[in-house]
């Protein structure tokens, strides 16, 4: 479904991403793992359009998204969750859902789609009317998520979502995202917690340095030596 | 050898200009290069604190004016016309001082928005103190040369741009273009920006209050209002930048074509120069960010390249 | 010595209305987009002139004319928003915000030049047949072009805020506002929010103009204090708050009422500006950014 190769990203001057190859079937949950300032955000940016890559293409459902601006992803069905669980604070959670389902295929279905989302994060339908910075870390995570969903995406990314939370809510925010892939949405989960992205990914990825240096599958993964060492302690 | 050549051509530039007088007649053509000698001295004082240090000061009349108003008050009260325009310059030099400190607590656009405002509330002020023009009494007006007018705007534009390329060729003149560039890691090296930043500041203020000094030497009735008037900035300004910002020959070129076009336009399109000088203003920032000087520099450098590529295909 | 006093402030707080439906255009522009117009003031100049005109050879009264001077101030500002500002938006916020005043800056040129070319320098007032109408209130002499002037800015006012807060589009907006790079990864194109905000700024500028043009008067050279006065009051209010915005505009009026009460009607703009600078200097760096920081 989604397929990068050969990606070279630069910021500015400074090169980041050095041939990223990978590849996500439909229906898989596929991980992208690795340290801190190792690429992770930027591949996905690359995939989102807010990057350029220099070199190489990415391809979904057979469309080139090199070719395609940001705001136009989101009609070919790839929705992102950025990191930090980054929503429009000055607005209200109907608000930011409302937004999420702003491109006009998803619109007009809005509201049986909020419904879907309230089942999923029923949390969010009893903050309703609140204003999205009042909210807890926690609850503004399901929101981003929520909000992505809006959209009805066939590929659903998300960059850490565990970032800053504690770990019960860790665990039930990757519950939900497990949920989200059996309902049929692809998934690319770029985290920094090891365990529970290989545990939950069908493959993964590892990425240091810009470059990928491993793959396999997630249970594959967990058991290899060095992930282990460098990971998981 | 670059430097000497360089200094060469300047004593030559100013022997030439010295020596015009002795040609040049016409009173019209004089009064010409009196203009260009005057904005050549606005727009090189306002480049060493807009162009080298990067804070860019729309309130520049405000010094334009403080210069006028002492040299004009003190010259008609008996002083020689050297003295008040010193005076002048450290009135123009006291105000930099004075607004120096809170002015700086404002980084980038908030700076210019502030000068501006600033420069606003003097040209107000003085037009609620002083609303009547200032007439030459007739003594002044009897003894009026316009070829001693000629030589004080040129000794003052000959010691704005000497100023102006004795900083830029000191430490003090890297450690400006540090904090234009990158004020924190600037910061961080050691460069005391707020110093730097004020210093520039004083030494603008100084020139300009010089200028306005001339002027008020110069004009012969004016509202006293008049050199406070954001024209003069926004001429100013609009010179540097179309000439180039942060060089020494850039504010001459523009304050140069300035003058020129006004000319060249007032036979067809008269009194537009305004638009035509705005819609060029706006290029440059658009489209040519170092005017016409970065311009030059970029055909040079694409000539140097030239140069070298065909000088490693014949030596591969 | 109470009622003069009072008579002053009333017509501050009529005038405070215009100064925040300017301020308003201003604030709405540099909040979405960064963009700091300084020919902000020119085009309420147009704005007014354009009502004037229609006014004098179609005898069209200036109050209803008003949608007449939107559409004039949309195309105005479409044109300006493409052919100079768009070319700026990929600029980082520093350059962006100085590009930008010194664009607005050369822009403010032209157009005072070429208004002062085609309409001379004197000053220009629509006078209608119920110009000189005004109510009595409690003693106090409130005109009538003046109150339907703040019912029009009350009215633009809440209008907008509506489109902002009911609408897609608005809604659109104000996320970008918020957060450009996820406004942007859920489909809303930001450069046509840009270009929106810029030409509401515009036509809201415009509408301040009529009012100005039917209420004082307007002459070639008023852009650059109405300018001022919209970043004072743009400060004053805080950036996002309409009702602040609306609030530090009435603010600025009343401070000139008394200022000119006080001390003379000459020091008027001088107050403002010494407010201005005096917020500026002690309010703290994030002055014009949001509560986030700028971006």
């Amino acid at each position: 479904m989604l397929k990068l190769t050969e990606i070279d990203t630069f910021y500015g001057d400074l090169q980041a991403l050095w041939g990223i190859s990978l590849e996500v079937r439909e229906g898989e949950m596929v991980s992208l793992i690795g340290p801190n300032g190792a690429g992770k955000t930027t591949t996905l940016q690359s995939i989102t359009g807010l990057l350029r890559p220099a070199k190489g293409s990415i391809t979904f459902d057979g469309h080139d998204l090199l070719k395609v601006p940001p705001d136009k992803i989101v009609d070919l069905g790839v929705s992102m969750v950025m990191e930090g669980g980054r929503v429009f604070a000055g607005m209200t959670v109907l608000e930011n859902l409302e937004l999420g389902a702003y491109g006009s295929r998803a619109r007009k279905e809005r509201f049986e789609t909020m419904e879907h989302v309230f089942k999923t994060f029923p949390r969010l339908k009893e903050r309703l009317n609140q204003r999205a910075g009042t909210l807890s870390g926690g609850e503004r995570q399901m929101l981003a998520i929520g909000r992505a969903m809006m959209s009805k995406p066939k590929l659903l990314m998300l960059d850490e979502p565990s970032f800053g939370l504690a770990p019960i809510l860790v665990d039930a925010i990757f519950e939900m995202v497990k949920g989200i892939n059996k309902q049929g949405v692809t998934i690319l989960l770029v985290e920094q917690n090891v365990r529970a992205a290989l545990e939950l990914a069908d493959r993964a990825y590892v990425i240091e340095n810009g470059r990928i240096v491993g793959e396999g599958s997630g249970e594959a993964l967990l058991s290899y030596e060095s992930v282990r060492s460098a990971y998981l302690g | 050898m670059k430097k000497n050549l360089s200094f060469v051509i300047a004593l030559v530039v100013t022997a030439t200009l010295a020596a015009v007088p002795l040609f040049v007649k016409k009173d019209s053509l004089l009064t010409y290069l009196c203009m260009i000698l005057l904005y050549v001295s606005l727009a090189s004082s306002w480049n060493i604190l807009g162009g080298y240090t990067g804070q860019v000061n729309l309130g520049h009349s405000a010094f334009f004016g403080l210069g006028a108003i002492a040299t004009r008050l003190l010259w008609f009260a008996g002083w020689n016309i050297l003295l008040a325009m010193l005076v002048g310059g450290l009135l123009a030099i006291a105000f930099a001082l004075l607004i120096g400190s809170p002015a700086f607590k404002l980084r980038g656009a908030y700076f210019t928005i502030g000068t501006l405002a600033l420069g606003q509330i003097l040209y107000a002020t003085v037009g609620n103190l002083f609303p009547q023009i200032s007439s030459m009494p007739v003594q002044d007006l009897i003894s009026y040369t316009l070829v001693t007018r000629y030589y004080l705007f040129l000794a003052v534009a000959l010691i704005t741009v000497l100023a102006a390329t004795l900083v830029a060729n000191s430490r003090w003149g890297l450690g400006m273009m540090a904090v234009r560039e990158q004020e924190d890691a600037a910061e961080s090296l050691g460069v005391n920006a707020f110093q730097h930043k004020l210093l520039a500041l004083v030494l603008s203020a100084f020139l300009a209050g010089l200028a306005g000094g001339a002027f008020a030497f110069f004009q012969i009735g004016y509202y006293p209002q008049y050199p406070f008037s954001p024209i003069w900035t926004l001429d100013s300004t609009m010179m540097a930048y179309i000439g180039g910002t942060g060089t020494i020959l850039g504010p001459i070129i523009g304050a140069i074509f300035f003058v020129v076009l006004k000319e060249v336009l007032s036979l067809n399109l008269a009194e537009f120069h305004p638009t035509v000088f705005g819609i060029l203003f706006i290029l440059v920032v658009l489209f040519l960010p170092g005017g016409f000087m970065g311009l030059w520099k970029r055909i040079k450098d694409k000539q140097q390249k030239k140069r070298e590529s065909m000088a490693e295909l014949s030596h591969p | 010595m109470l009622q003069p006093l009072a008579q002053n402030i009333i017509y501050g707080i009529l005038i405070g209305a215009l100064y925040g439906l300017a301020a308003v255009g201003l604030s709405l522009v540099f909040g979405v987009s960064k963009f700091l117009n300084v020919s902000h003031g020119e085009l309420l100049m147009l704005g007014g002139y354009a009502s004037f005109w229609v006014f004098k050879l179609l005898k069209i009264d200036p109050f209803l004319s008003i949608p007449l001077t939107i559409i004039f101030l949309l195309l105005i500002g479409f044109i300006f928003y493409r052919l100079i500002f768009s070319r700026l938006i990929k600029l980082e916020v520093e350059k962006k915000i100085q590009n930008s005043l010194l664009v607005g800056f050369g822009l403010s040129t032209i157009l005072q030049n070429v208004a002062l070319r085609l309409w001379t320098a004197d000053d220009r007032s629509i006078t209608t047949a119920y110009s000189g109408l005004s109510f009595e209130l409690a003693g106090l002499r409130l005109p009538a072009v003046r109150l339907i002037s703040l019912a029009i800015s009350v009215v633009a006012l809440i209008s907008l805020q509506i489109f902002l807060k009911k609408t897609f589009t608005g809604k659109a907006i104000r996320a970008t506002v918020e957060d450009w790079q996820s406004a942007s990864l859920m489909g809303i194109n930001i450069h046509r929010v840009y270009l929106l905000a810029f030409v509401i700024g515009c036509a809201l500028a415009g509408v301040a103009g009529t009012l100005v043009s039917i209420c004082y008067s307007i002459d070639p050279s008023m852009g650059l204090n109405w300018t001022l006065k919209s970043m004072v009051v743009m400060v004053l209010g805080g950036l996002g708050s309409m009702i602040g915005t609306f609030v530090g505009g009435i603010i600025l009026g009343v401070t000139e009422s008394a200022t000119a009460f006080f001390i003379g009607g000459n020091y008027r703009l001088i107050a403002g500006l010494l407010l201005f600078l005096i917020i500026l200097i002690f309010r703290p760096q994030g002055l014009f950014g949001t509560k986030e920081g700028d971006r």
